[in-house]
């Protein structure tokens, strides 16, 4: 009978140790814990499993003792019984050893109270259970109940024991931690709040809470960091050599004072760094990221480490349509597509105002529940067939831009309730009425009232009034910076003519007075006269133009150079070859109306100037009928950075028979100096009237460049691309 | 004979076939480690069929505001106060390591440095540093994000624009606009899906040509379509004159039943994507005519990307007239702006190019949020590499030029869901090296894509016996901008 005398022995521990436990509770607050003890109850982690299982063991055995096939059955019942007993007394046992740790420095707070009376309510529950379980009145649902009871106690027990060991939330801190960091955008994130206070809260919360003050110490809040612990202050800010926080982390793994102490989750070397930075730093509480310098290295580690998770797409809970209906309903105007392949969504997009019918939007009914987006830009859209649109119901974007809505009608669309960005620019919505129905959008984020006749301080209302909503008001010039005018243009198709020719200006922008001279000076805005049309030009002419408009600053001078050229030859030959890269169109290139221009970008300065360097350009041209012939000019360029020089003479020669031709004027040009832009520029050589059925023109490059001339003494290139009979 | 091949069975026992096959299984287990995705199953291999974004995208369209040439970062959005420093010190070899050099200066006998000739502050609530020449463009900084490490692997023009557009230096393949199109389809069937316009600075230039709009191996639907300034935008699709809407349509009606019977003999795809294109360009007769209108535009818009705007042909009227055709359904437009190769007169050519672009680049986010398209249209704004820290040629104190450097260049995205107000990337003191967070083109291409809703690696086209994408074999998306 030994084991009856053994339980009856251990009844009456656990009757005592009920007793012992009470007073420990009692007087709490007036325990000593000599060393001794301390280690025992630092066993409270090793033993407490123990009772865990045990009794959670029991409680599934007391939950179902009262089934016929378990009462009758004399094993279950002795069994059940010893497996209480001894689980109580370990729970005894634990309780005993948690209250000694309890005691040691370190541990207080909320959640050690909790810990604490949860786990002696279990112990107490557990030896009520089996005190009680065998009187008369004991019956299933009382078992139940108590089973029930026993279990809860034990899991909350659990869970406030683990949470003061590991921390908080340590269970879906894994899952939660990178949310937080993920929802931080860069602009907004804080070096302490968003990446030094991460670490803390993921490597040394645990032991350094309120709740459990190891080493006196609290990493939970910017003033205990400051405070430091027992061993002293953590770190002297912008002095890392003196830093207490940085020393035990850098300490070897092996060391006891090395934190975090082995067998915890160590810091990564990511991590260390960025303490240290932050220490070394003075980095502070409430420094933003983005305040650093870009280079910093602090900077560049956080922004590193706010690294985001990307977002889930939106999981939409309807149902796809069939795709022969989405085939159907689209057609030329209307384009019905898949937001993305297995998403049952559909984005709708209508366009062509001509052909637009409101039609087009009922006959979208077998699709209303998966359309999210709907694009109505520039249709003439009525307030009358928004009803239409609100049918929509899982609509979450609608662009009404320049649409013919009103403020008044949107009410229609406030039962659209996951719209959350609308598009009104340029639509006629007015204050009174969009201030009245904003409201009543519940999930809107974004609205655009560009071009609306929203004043500025109109929408500045509405943004106060609706925080969560996110106006765009978008461009409207104040008048403040008014900007130059481009300059006039010219419509002529070629500014050679031959007797007149009407001077045709025009600007692109409407409204502008295009004033223009031809003395040569610059146009100014009173007295120059205004463009209109009129102007016949018969000889050569220089315009200056200059366009004005009230609201802009004026345009810069833009010169336009007539050129009158009477008489073109019935054909031109070249007697010496052009110069191998400016071919432009052979011998038509002198009387083909088209001026070159500067800039090697342009095609006008590669199609339309003809060189020679190596030879003279001679040509010679003839007439079916004689002509009169006073005067010939050559259009050429000048630029003298790259060798591009004037004539160094010409030579015009005339007459009837093309082999004794007289010569009739020689021209000079002037010369460039150093320095100076390049430059398009004419040259003409007048005599006495000859009439002539042939004309010999000699236009001689420059032999030598000059002196200055980094190319001196070298050929220079001649470029011509007109030339002008009189 | 009968012998050896009892032997050869009696070599291949149990035994033997356990023991070779221990190797095999733990040498494929060992190829899972390596690779973890090798028995998913959905392996990067295969290609998704194209038409609908692989998943939600973000943005839905993309306007790529190409600055042909190369603009130099040091003078634009790439802040080295350094650089001004070390004027005219040799850049240390340490820092231009073995790099291969053009033509144009590797002879060159000294590489010394220059900073900017032009002075940069920060703007915003990200404070980037933006370049005074970019007046417009500072305003904006918090609705755009910079990227400084960007890189690639071509050191000219031809090959770098085409790897940029193509994903390959050699230019045989699709452009990123014609990918687009093909993976995701056309929004408006009333306009092509990829269409491309073109502009000329004042400073030096480069050619562009209509291979880096080609549709290479795709179907010839996606390819760009050029817009050009002047009365037809869109050449030949003019009616002739005395011909009206009704002939014209009959005549396409019979022409698509004669392509009918030439498909049915011949099968070829070609003729069905032809008589897309006839009809398609039937119906551009009016939209394009409507989109290309800028007589309606308000003063307002006038102002906000500048008066040049309505001078067809300059870069701002493009701009105006890529949000038109964004707004309109074209899934990408691609502009180029030349003269942005500044190998010598830098100070002089550079300010110039700027105040061309920087206006109406700034005006085009500014127009798209407004409008609320801002979210849904992604848009790029850069060259196809950078220019070297050094000057070629001549070095004075107000004048220099800067060579091709394809280590490091800055470009910047917005909307589209990329993250607006941040820069990415730094290069070192001397804007020479990537110090942090490299972008290559493949990495760019990539997040583009992933913007747009595709995953590169599943967007695929078989071509002469290989699958062909758009970022070629490698390419990550660049996570970090992404909002």
């Amino acid at each position: 009978m030994i084991h009856i005398r053994l339980k009856r022995f251990a009844e009456q521990i656990l009757f005592a140790s009920n007793i012992f436990i009470a007073f420990l509770l009692l007087f709490e607050n007036k325990l000593v814990i000599p060393p001794w003890l301390q280690t025992i109850g630092r066993m409270h982690p090793l033993i407490l499993h123990f009772p865990i299982v045990i009794l959670l063991l029991a409680m599934i055995m007391e939950f179902f003792r009262f089934r016929t096939e378990n009462s009758g059955n004399t094993f279950y019942r002795n069994y059940s019984q010893n497996l209480l007993l001894v689980g109580s007394l370990f729970a005894a046992v634990t309780v005993t050893m948690g209250l000694f740790l309890s005691r040691e420095e370190g541990y207080s707070g909320e959640t050690l109270i909790w810990h604490k009376w949860t786990g002696a309510a279990l112990f107490f529950i557990a030896s009520l259970i089996y005190l009680l379980r065998n009187k008369s009145w004991y019956k299933a649902a009382t078992a139940k109940a108590a089973a029930l009871m026993t279990v809860v106690a034990l899991v909350l027990t659990g869970h406030y024991g683990a949470a003061i060991t590991h921390g908080e939330n340590f269970i879906f801190e894994p899952v939660s931690s990178q949310k937080e960091m993920a929802a931080m955008p860069l602009e907004k994130a804080e070096v302490f709040k968003d990446v030094i206070k991460p670490i803390f809260e993921q490597k040394c919360v645990s032991c350094h809470n309120p709740d459990k003050m190891k080493g006196e110490l609290v990493l939970t809040d910017s003033k205990s960091i400051l405070k430091g612990g027992k061993t002293g202050k953590l770190f002297v800010p912008g002095n890392p050599s003196l830093s207490l926080l940085l020393k035990r982390i850098h300490l070897s793994v092996d060391d006891k004072k090395h934190m975090p102490p082995i067998g915890k989750t160590q810091l990564t070397a990511e991590e260390i760094t960025l303490l240290a930075l932050w220490v070394k730093e003075n980095a502070g509480f409430s420094k933003k990221v983005i305040a650093l310098p870009a280079t910093d290295s602090l900077r560049i580690f956080a922004v590193a480490r706010l690294k985001p998770v990307i977002k889930q797409e939106e999981v939409f809970d309807f149902a796809a349509a069939d795709e022969e209906t989405i085939k159907k309903l689209n057609n030329d105007y209307r384009t019905v597509s898949e937001v993305a392949r297995e998403s049952p969504a559909l984005s709708v997009n209508i366009y062509n105002r001509s052909a637009f019918n409101a039609s087009q939007l009922d006959e979208l009914e077998e699709v209303k529940k998966q359309i999210v987006s709907l694009n109505l830009n520039k249709m003439p859209v009525k307030d009358s067939e928004l009803n239409r649109i609100s049918k929509f119901e899982n609509l979450r974007k609608l662009d009404l831009n320049f649409t013919d809505i009103t403020a008044k009608g949107l009410k229609e669309l406030t039962s659209l309730k996951y719209l959350y960005s609308l598009a009104l620019s340029g639509t006629k919505i007015n204050f009174k009425d969009l201030e009245a129905v904003i409201p009543a959008f519940k999930n809107l984020k974004t609205i655009s009232v560009w071009d609306t006749g929203l004043s500025s301080s109109e929408l500045e209302k509405l943004q106060k009034a609706n925080a969560k909503i996110n106006f765009i008001g978008g461009f409207k010039d104040d008048g403040k910076k008014p900007l130059k005018l481009n300059i006039p243009q010219i419509k002529n198709s070629s500014t050679i003519f031959s007797q007149t020719i009407p001077l045709q200006l025009k600007h692109p922008i409407k409204g502008v007075d295009i004033r223009f001279t031809t003395n040569g000076l610059e146009p100014d805005s009173i007295n120059s006269p205004v463009f209109d049309g009129k102007t016949i030009l018969s000889q050569n002419t220089t315009i200056k133009a200059k366009a004005f408009k009230t609201g802009w600053l004026s345009s810069d001078v833009v010169t336009f150079d007539f050129f009158r050229s009477a008489y073109k030859p019935d054909s031109v030959n070249l007697l010496f070859p052009l110069d191998r890269v400016h071919q432009a169109e052979g011998a038509k290139t002198f009387f083909n109306s088209k001026l070159g221009v500067i800039g090697a970008n342009n095609p006008a300065w590669a199609n339309n100037w003809a060189a020679v360097k190596e030879n003279d350009m001679t040509l010679v041209c003839e007439f079916k009928k004689p002509v009169p012939i006073s005067s010939v000019g050559l259009h050429y360029m000048i630029e003298e950075d790259t060798g591009i020089f004037p004539p160094e003479l010409v030579e015009i020669w005339g007459g009837s028979n093309p082999k004794q031709l007289k010569l009739l004027t020689k021209i000079t040009a002037a010369l460039p100096s150093k320095w100076d832009k390049p430059s398009l520029k004419s040259v003409e050589g007048k005599f006495k009237t000859e009439t002539v059925t042939y004309l010999k023109i000699v236009a001689k490059p420059l032999k030598k460049m000059p002196k200055w001339h980094r190319d001196k003494d070298k050929k220079a290139l001649l470029l011509i691309d007109e030339m002008f009979l009189n | 004979m009968e012998k050896e091949i009892l032997e050869h069975g009696l070599n291949f026992n149990r035994r033997r076939f356990l023991s070779s096959m221990s190797l095999g299984i733990g040498g494929v287990a060992l190829g899972s480690l390596l690779m973890p995705n090798l028995f998913d199953g959905t392996g990067a291999e295969e290609g998704l069929a194209p038409g609908i974004p692989h998943f939600a995208p973000k943005a839905k369209r993309v306007i790529y505001l190409f600055q042909n040439g190369a603009p130099s970062q040091q003078e634009l959005f790439d802040y080295k106060p350094k650089l001004r420093d070390l004027f005219g010190q040799e850049i240390p070899p340490s820092v231009r390591g073995t790099q291969r050099l053009t033509g144009m200066t590797a002879n060159q006998a000294s590489f010394p440095l220059v900073g900017s000739f032009v002075d940069f502050k920060q703007y915003g609530e990200s404070r980037a540093w933006i370049s005074d020449l970019m007046p417009y463009t500072s305003k904006i900084v918090d609705d755009i994000c910079i990227i400084k490490s960007m890189y690639t692997e071509a050191i000219n023009h031809d090959p770098a624009l085409t790897f940029l557009q193509t994903g390959s230096q050699q230019g045989n393949r699709p452009s990123m606009g014609s990918w687009l199109s093909y993976g995701l389809g056309n929004e408006n069937k009333n306009l092509p899906s990829f269409t491309v316009l073109l502009s000329r600075g004042v400073g030096n230039g480069q050619g562009v040509y209509s291979k880096l709009w080609s549709n290479g191996f795709l179907d010839s639907v996606h390819q760009g379509v050029q817009f050009s300034k002047g009365e037809d935008p869109v050449l030949y699709l003019r009616d002739p004159e005395g011909m009206n809407r009704t002939d014209r349509r009959d005549m396409l009606d019979n022409i698509s039943q004669l392509n009918d019977l030439s498909y049915q003999e011949f099968g070829d795809p070609e003729i069905t994507a032809k008589v897309k294109q006839y009809e398609m360009a039937y119906r551009m007769q009016t939209a394009v005519p409507e989109v290309m209108d800028l007589s309606k535009e308000s003063d307002d818009i006038i102002k906000l990307y500048g008066p040049d705007c309505l001078v067809p042909g300059t870069f701002a009227a493009n701009c105006l007239l890529a949000r038109k055709l964004s707004e309109n359904g074209v899934r990408f437009v691609q502009l180029y702006h030349q003269g942005w190769d500044q190998h010598g007169n830098l100070p002089f050519e550079i300010a110039k190019q700027a105040k061309d672009v920087d206006q109406a680049s700034a005006a085009l986010i500014t127009d798209l949020k407004q409008r609320g398209l801002l979210d849904e249209t992604l848009v790029i704004w850069g060259g196809e590499f950078g220019r070297t820290s050094y000057t070629q040629g001549k070095l004075t104190t107000d004048n220099y030029g800067r060579d091709h450097h394809p280590r490091c260049f800055t470009i910047w995205m917005a909307g589209g869901g990329i993250k607006p107000g941040i820069v990415y990337g730094e290069t070192d003191e001397l804007g020479y090296n990537i110090a942090s967070n490299p972008v290559h083109v493949h990495d760019f291409q990539a997040t583009v894509l992933h913007q747009l809703g595709l995953n590169h690696e599943k967007l695929i086209f078989k071509h002469l016996g290989r699958r062909y994408r758009l970022t070629d074999v490698s390419g990550k998306v660049v996570n970090d901008i992404i909002s």
